[in-house]
């Protein structure tokens, strides 16, 4: 690893100017999962390092009935897991946090630097994304509120501008009844990465499905929403058949990589599966057996 | 540039004089002098370096030393007590939970993080929690006989006077001279 300086700001305030006064060799750090393994492969080698630590109120949790759910960017993924609110309104993300890593690495790494990582093969995002998140990215002069599926643009790379830090994550009220799933596919141990990832909500009305989202990651350059596939579902009367191809729709709308957790063509196919599955399983979630 | 701090690490404080790119791992073993904490894969994935910083478990090699600054760090190191073995370590030694040894500080920090929050745990609860932590000799069905008989008091009251009387007896053969 380099050598560098090391700040931890008091502030979001000051945290932005140190980032403007430093455009090109600043990096910020926030649970250090992921930019320490980076530094000492030396992928990354900043001049200065910016700790988020010590802002106050950085990791703030809060639901409220009509606002919806507001996580701090600096949340640590265990705390979004045992958060009372999480458990109660977002069951989803309590399934998708508690499949991260495991829990010594949940205990340090942050809900935004998992984020910012922009990693394709991280579970956070597609659940998040899938419950409509949107994040707040904030600089010197004022802050922006992006969709969470603008903000992934390739690998590793996200929309964050430089000078900006994302500093919260916010999902709409829960609606109730809502149908979900989440696929966390590893062929290997529970706490490495995913070889495909599906994280699915869905409402329907008798049989007919009202709104649907669904996101994978995993098998593609970025998290990424599979909007054909759902709408082979959205608005229509739900039926096995439709199941089947709203699979293998999805199947056509990513674009993964041959890698030790499997080939690229056994992902795509096993997109094709899990999609369905993740159906039937939100559906059985809202009691609509098919 | 070296950066002056202060590490309090199981109650004491150590004043070492460390450059920002420090890790944890290596200011305990190298500045600090604790050499319990073990590095094995250097990237959050095997455990072998955990310890726990103000009562959460952590990868010391994913941690910079710089900022613990303030912190309550605890390693292998703090579990005995006044020549008396915690009872997760003599829970791993009457049970057998490990062989080479490399992986245990590691797993010992890992079960007593898990006990101080939940002091009855499930097996399950204890296979999910140590799931990051990787043994390549033992087989993890010891290590979770060792903590679950530590959660549930099943070492023995006479264990560390045994173990007493054995070492004094080898002492005495005088065959190694203390110098
Ligand atoms: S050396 Fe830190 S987790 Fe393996
Ligand atoms: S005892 Fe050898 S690695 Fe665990």
């Amino acid at each position: 690893m380099v050598k560098f300086e090391y700040l931890e700001p008091t502030s979001l305030k000051e945290a932005c100017a140190l980032l403007d006064q430093h455009p090109d060799d600043a990096k910020i750090i926030a649970g250090g999962t992921a930019l320490i393994i980076w530094m000492r492969m030396r992928l990354l080698n900043p001049r200065l390092v910016i700790s988020l630590e010590k802002i106050p109120d950085f990791n703030y949790i809060r639901y409220d009935d009509k606002d919806g759910l507001r996580i701090g960017a600096g949340a640590r993924h265990r705390e979004i897991e045992l958060a009372p609110a999480v458990r109660s309104h977002y069951p989803l993300l309590h399934e998708t946090f508690r499949k991260v890593a495991q829990p010594r690495i949940r205990n340090m790494g942050t809900v935004g630097g998992n984020l910012c990582q922009g990693d394709p093969l991280t579970d956070p995002g597609a659940s998040l994304m899938a419950l409509d998140a949107e994040v707040t990215l904030t600089h010197s002069k004022g802050k922006r509120t992006l969709a969470l599926e603008k903000f992934f643009v390739d690998y590793y790379q996200t929309d964050l501008q430089p000078g900006e830090i994302l500093t919260e994550i916010h999902l709409p009220p829960s609606i109730k009844p809502l149908g979900w799933s989440h696929i966390k596919f590893t062929p290997r141990s529970v706490e490495d990465f995913a070889t495909v990832g599906v994280a699915l909500t869905l409402r329907a009305q008798k049989d007919t499905c009202e709104d649907i989202r669904l996101a994978l990651n995993s098998v593609a350059p970025t998290i990424l929403r599979a909007k054909r596939a759902e709408n082979v579902l959205r608005g229509k009367k739900i039926s096995d058949g439709l199941l089947r191809e709203m699979g293998e729709t999805a199947a056509t709308e990513v674009d993964p990589m041959d890698d030790n957790r499997g080939s690229a063509e056994y992902k795509r196919d096993m997109v094709k599966v899990l999609v369905r599955r993740a159906a039937q399983e939100a559906l059985q979630r809202i009691s609509l057996q098919l | 540039m070296k950066r002056f701090v202060a590490l309090k690490v199981n109650g004491e404080e150590y004043d070492i004089d460390i450059e920002p790119n420090r890790l944890l791992l290596h200011a305990l073993r190298e500045d600090v002098g604790l050499t319990g904490t073990k590095e094995g894969c250097s990237i959050g994935v095997c455990g072998a370096c955990s310890v726990i910083v103000d009562g959460k478990l952590v990868s010391s090699c994913l941690t910079l030393a710089l900022a613990c600054q303030g912190k309550e760090i605890t390693t292998i190191e703090g579990l005995a007590k006044d020549g008396r073995l915690h009872p997760l370590q003599q829970a791993f030694l009457e049970y057998g939970g490990f062989q080479c040894g490399v992986c245990t500080p590691g797993q010992i920090m890992a079960a007593k993080a898990l006990l101080d929050a939940n002091p009855n745990p499930t097996e399950e609860e204890v296979k999910e929690w140590m799931s990051g932590n990787l043994c390549r000799c033992t087989g993890y069905y010891k290590i979770l006989e060792a903590v679950m008989a530590a959660a549930h008091n099943k070492i023995s009251s006479d264990f560390q006077v045994k173990h007493e009387r054995k070492t004094a007896k080898i002492q005495s053969l005088n065959v190694y001279k203390d110098s």
